[in-house]
This record gives structure tokens, sequence and C-alpha cells, in this order.
């Protein structure tokens, strides 16, 4: 299921458009961030929307299998993303 | 019979509590209001039972100090019966954790609350196939409405003897697991817990024999070693050797040979595996139709958008202020005078000189502040609070100010506790539990300590908006966000981690139920009454007595110092004291000192602002302390407390620096 060509995709979840759908390649940045993902039900593989996102740097809401989430900037730039059509 | 209630924040677990266990428990639509676990008793067909309201978790694997809360309370096993809560709207993502439950190998039944939330998303559920994949009963329920309930602790008391089944969803990892699970049971030499999953007991029968049973089954469990396994593999690699150095070793080699194989960490291998077997659950059982798009969504296109977001949030705050100030307004004058007249009779019939006459007079001003100037303020702003938590807002507070919080080191999950701490210190810092790292703790409890408690807000309306004006007391909070604003800028150069950001539910909006409402206004009302009511009224007795002894002078003087610095009149020395106790009693005793409700006739407007400033930045009350010990050490809480005696001093100086050129 996951291609591991796309593993080094360039493209984070921050710099996803607004009302893009993406896909999760991958979660960086140890177990602590990879743990709070998870929780929240965020694997790699998963498909995403990207519904909105706050000014000045502020986090974006993605939507998730029908659970909105908000992730600060910092903690999307650690996932890596491609864009799906 | 013992049931633990257990779900996912904002899953509703407080509303089951409430609905069968007498309203204990306060709800919001946020996660992380429920901070710590909440003992009741229910009545279900004639049957009385234990609850316990545990605080929302994701997973059994903790992140943040209240999840590990709830599951050091499920692990240690003190209970009978599991009654997993679902919101059924986010089956997907629920459902992981019920599968962590079904690893406990216990006594469990699912609750699948909010299905009516499930169905305005257009999904439809098939709840008996659910319990057919689970091997636990599956109940549906609207807890709001008050659906389901009873069935749900129905069920629970005839599952009492029936032990869930692990779930196997990681088979490629599924033989290491076995075998370290077995390294584990042949550590513990305690010879009970050998054979965890099976409980000899007739079932139909919950009544006294099953009591027995269940206890039986409590002694048995202690997390059953496969379960033990699977955490440890997916465990905090530092907590790990901190807390089971014995093992560490053993685990690391178990989560190695799965990294090798599968060529990502193990904690990754397992949790994706559970992930997928959610995912394909929710596939089987549910059928997804087009939702309905409502108010809702155009609410959240106004409420969360990049530049009207802000006018609003602006507007919403200020509109509850200037509701709160109006309302109490209106009904503080004439409350007062009603009291004024009062002590006025009391002189005509009782000896003036008397020490009865000082302290039933001081009876009469306490209980007079407490009606008068407390309590018109600090209704209309606890129905606003719960209004405003259980429509959802507040998470989209949190959304729109992150980028804002991390010029104060933090970031938008730190809102909750600051926003909360408009209303009470206590909670607010008890609700800095649901940040992962210590400094964010740290620094969000002191900056929502300095955040105005309705207790200031009533000294700021009461005395500034009385007297001067709602735009000077509005002035004063707009001061306070100045000062909290540098103050953790201050903080996060002194402590400059870096802090792990922000990543939070943004929950449906829910219309605030009336009941609701009404009842979490009370519950928060009932703390004011029982608790700082008396000792409103017992501190304006001694006042009244200190008064009557002629010992305020000593104590005014000892504290002339502070005074005289500030420019306030000697005889509030005695009141600032007081206002450790409760923030509110130097208000009531501002009064009782001067010796007139007519605040103007003896202070100016200057002195007026000066003493409210300094209440409100002083060290916080003792509940507040107290629970900053408990949350930060002590260390950390005489440092804070130093701190705010500090910060007030310079802020009152340099406004009545401010003041006099003016």
């Amino acid at each position: 299921m996951r291609d591991t060509a796309n593993f080094n995709s360039p493209l984070n979840l921050y710099q996803a458009e607004d009302e893009a759908t993406i896909r999760i390649l991958r979660i960086t940045g140890g177990w602590e961030v990879r743990r709070s993902f998870n929780e929240l039900g965020i694997q790699p593989g998963d498909r995403v929307r990207v519904l909105r996102r706050a000014p000045f740097g502020g986090p974006l809401v993605i939507d998730n299998h029908g659970t909105r989430v908000a992730v600060g900037k910092e903690l999307a730039e650690k996932i890596r993303v491609e864009r799906l059509p | 019979m013992k049931v633990a209630l257990v779900g996912q924040p904002n899953s509703g677990k407080s509303t089951l509590f409430n609905a069968v266990g007498g309203y204990r428990s306060l709800t919001s639509n946020f996660a992380g209001t429920t901070v710590e676990y909440t003992y009741g008793q229910g009545r279900v067909d004639g049957t009385v039972f234990e609850l316990v309201d545990l605080p929302g978790l994701y997973s059994l694997t903790p992140t943040s100090p209240v999840e590990a809360t709830s599951s050091d309370f499920l692990l240690a096993g003190r209970w009978d019966v599991i009654v997993n809560v679902l919101d059924a709207s986010q089956l997907a993502r629920s459902l992981e954790l019920t599968l962590e439950l079904l690893d406990l190998e216990a006594p469990l039944v699912v609750c699948l609350n909010m299905m009516d939330e499930a169905a305005r998303k257009g999904m439809k559920i098939d709840s008996k196939a659910l319990s057919a994949a689970l091997g636990v009963p599956v109940v549906e329920a609207i807890g709001g409405r008050g659906q389901g309930i009873v069935e749900t602790f129905r069920t629970a008391q005839h599952q009492i003897a029936h032990c869930s089944r692990p779930f196997i969803y990681a088979a490629e990892a599924e033989a290491v697991v076995k075998r370290l699970a077995e390294r584990i049971s042949a550590d513990v030499s305690v010879p009970a817990s050998a054979e965890p999953s099976e409980t000899t007991a007739e079932a139909n029968a919950p009544s006294l024999a099953s009591v027995a049973v269940a206890e039986a089954a409590t002694a048995a469990l202690s997390p059953p070693p496969r379960f033990q396994a699977l955490r440890w593999m997916q465990s905090d690699p530092h907590e790990l050797w901190q807390e089971k150095p014995a093992l560490a070793s053993a685990v690391e080699q178990a989560q190695a040979e799965i990294a090798r194989r599968a060529g990502q960490p193990a904690d990754a291998v397992i949790s994706a595996a559970r992930h997928a077997a959610c995912l394909a659950l929710f596939e089987r059982v549910v059928r997804v139709t087009r939702p309905k798009t409502d108010w809702r969504e155009e609410l959240d296109r106004a409420a969360m958008h990049p530049i009207w977001g802000y006018p609003l949030l602006l507007a919403v705050f200020l509109g509850f202020f200037r509701l709160i100030f109006d309302v109490g307004r209106l009904v503080e004058a004439p409350i007062l005078n009603a009291f004024d007249t009062l002590v006025a009779l009391l002189t005509q019939h009782l000896d003036a000189q008397s020490a009865l006459f000082a302290g039933i007079k001081g009876a009469v001003q306490g209980t007079a502040g407490a009606v008068a100037l407390v309590l018109p303020y600090l209704l209309p702003f606890l129905v606003g609070l719960a209004i405003l938590e259980d429509l959802g807002y507040l998470s989209r507070v949190g959304y729109l100010m992150d980028a804002a919080m991390h010029r104060l080191g933090l970031h938008g999950t730190a809102t909750l506790p600051m926003l909360l701490g408009y209303g009470c210190s206590v909670p607010a810092v008890m609700a800095t539990r649901i940040l992962s790292s210590r400094r964010d703790r740290f620094i969000a409890a002191f900056l929502s300590v300095l955040v105005p408690c309705s207790a200031r807000m009533t000294v700021i309306f009461a005395l500034v908006g009385f007297y001067l004006g709602p735009n000077y007391a509005l002035g004063i909070y707009a001061l306070n966000i100045l000062v909290v604003a540098a103050a953790g800028h201050v903080l996060a150069h002194i402590w400059p981690e870096i802090s792990p950001g922000m990543l939070m539910e943004v929950p449906a909006y829910r219309l605030p139920s009336p009941r609701v409402v009404a009842l979490k206004t009370w519950w928060r009302l009932r703390e004011f009454v029982l608790v700082a009511f008396p000792l409103l009224v017992i501190g304006s007795v001694i006042l009244s007595i200190v008064d009557f002894l002629g010992w305020q002078h000593s104590i005014n003087a000892a504290l002339s110092p502070l005074t005289a610095l500030l420019g306030l009149p000697r005889s509030v020395g005695l009141t600032l004291i007081f206002g450790v106790l409760r923030k509110e009693l130097s208000l009531l005793m501002l009064m009782q000192a001067l010796g007139t409700t007519h605040v103007l006739a003896v202070m100016t407007a200057a002195q007026v602002l000066i003493f409210t400033l300094f209440v409100t930045f002083y060290i916080p009350c003792v509940a507040t302390l107290a629970s900053m010990m408990r949350e930060l050490g002590w260390k950390l809480t005489v440092a804070a407390s130093g701190a705010l005696l500090t910060l007030a001093i310079v802020i009152s100086l340099a406004a009545r620096g401010v003041l006099a050129v003016l």
C-alpha cells in the first residue's frame, strides 16, 4: 500500500493547500510525535483533507475519517505527504 | 459492582455519569475537561452500584498526565466492569481504544453514544455486526437525550462475569508479542495472575454471588501478560527503563526484532496495524451516505475565518463581559441599599458598642457582600461560560490563538487552562495537565493564575466598574492581557525549550442544552455557596471583632510600609491579608474597613484603581496555592507567588506614577 519511493516526498503537511486532499506518507520526529498523531487516529496511509488554516503561521485543520484536528505548524511540518487528485 | 466509565475525550462519559450518578461530573465540548476521576453512585433497576468517571484518554499508552491518570486507574484493576463510551460519529478512531481495552481480558461493554450525531453525518452503524466482531455487547445510546443509558448499565450488570478476548490485529507481530508475554508471566511470581482470563462463574445472576465473582476476577486481573507485552512495546523508551528496568532489555530485543522485519519502529508497526484493523471494522459495520450540512459548517466558516474569526472572538468576549457587567450592576445597588438599611436597623436595637453587635454586624456585612457584590456578577458569568463551553467554541479560540500563544512560549492547547482561569484558577491549574511537557504546564499554570478569576472579576466590576465606569473595568482586563503576554514572553526566554506544538481535536458544535447549562452553573455555584460563602461571612465577623478589639491598628501599622508605598489609606492594609483566603474578601472588607459602601467618599478614584490592580495581581488565594502545590510542587509555587507579589507591587506603583502625572 505504501509506496517507498515517495518517502522522500519534498512536501510536508503544512505546505499542502487548503481544500487539498493528501495522503500521509510518514510521520517523522520520534516517539512522542508519532504517538500523539496515532492517538488521534492519524497514521501513514490515511487520506486527509486540509480544511482551513489560521493566519500568522497558525495551525491548520484537517479532516481525517470525519475527525477534525487542529495541527500546529511545527507538527504539521513533521508530516510527509503527497497530493492526491 | 464498580463500573469504570472509559472513553476518548469528548465521547460523553460525563453525560452518562450524570444521568445515573446524580450530576457530579462536569461535561463540556472540549477535550480534557475531566482531569480527575470522579466517584459516584448510580442506580438502575433498583440496584445501586459504584461509578467511576475517568478522564478521557485516546489510548492506554498515555502521552499526557491526564491520560496517565486514567490508564493507571484502569491498570490497577480496581473495578468490576468497564463501560467503554464511544462517540459513534467518530467510530473509526474511537475503536482504537476499544481494541486496546479488549486486550485487558476483562468484563467490557461498548456504549455507542451520540448515535444522532452519527446519523447526521450520514453514518448507518450495524451495532449487531460490531458486537459480533468485537465479541462484547454493544449498546446504542444518545446520552444527551437519556436514551440507551439504563440499557448500558443493565448490560454491564449482566456482563460482569464475562471477560473479553483479545482482538488480534498485528498478526505479524504476534509471535514476538507472545514470547515477550511468556517472559513477563515467568517474571511474575504471584501465582494468582497466572490464569487471568478464566473466571469460573455462572453469568446470568447479577446478584450477591456475582459480586464475589467480580472480586475474584479483579484479583486475577492485574493486566494480562499479553496486554503488558503490547503496552511496553509501544511505550516511551525512557519510561520503560525507569519503570521496568528488569524487563527493558527483553522489550528492546522484541522491539528490535519487529523493527528489523517491518523496517519501522515497533510502536509504529503495532499502532498502524490497530489503525488498519479499525478502518476495516468501520468498513464492515458502517454504511455511509451523504452527510447533512447545516449551521455548524456555516458557523465555522465565520468562527474560524482567517480574518473575521478575530473580530468575532473579540465581540464574543466583549459582549460576554458587558452582559455580566450590566446584569450585575442592575442588581448590586438595590441589594447593597437593603443591607445598609438592615445595619441601620440593627444599630437601633443593639448596643453599638458591644461585641455582640460587632459580630452580628460582621455577619450581616459578609452576607451582604456575598449576595450583593459577588453573586450578581458570578451567576451570569457562570451561565455564559457554560454556554460557550458546551457549544464547543473554546477549541475554536484555541485554534485562533495558537499563533499568538507561540509568542508566550506556548501553543493553542494552552488556551483552555487560560480561558478557564477567567472562571476559577483552581480548575485552570488542574487543566494544565492536558499539556504534555512539564515546562508548558508550569508556564500555562502561571499565566492562568495571572488571569483574573471570577472572584477578582467581582472586585474589578463591583469596585472599578461600579464606581469608575465599565471602560475602566475593561481597561484592567486589557492591561491584564498585556501583562500576561509580557510575563509569557519573559518565561519563554527564561525557559526556552521548544514546546511540542498544538495537536487538538476540533469537536463538532453542539447546541447547549438548557438542562446541562443549568446543572453546570449550579455545580460551580455550589462551590461558591459551600466554600466561599462561609469563608466570606466568617472573615467579615473576624474583621468586625478585630475592629472591636482595636487590633486593626497594629496590623495596619505593620502593613503600612506597603499601603504607604501604594498610596492607599492605612485602613485597607488588613483587607489585603484577608484577600489571600478569598479574593472577594478584600472587596467586602474594604467596605467594612472604610465603614461605608460609598467608597468614593473616602477613597480617591486613583486609590480605588490601584487597590483593585494590586488585588488582581498579587498572591493567589489559598485554594489556588494548594492546587499549584499539587501540580507544580512547592518550589515552583513559592517562586510563582513571589513573582506575582513583586509583579503586583510593580504594576500598582507604575499605575500610581501614571495616575499622578495625569
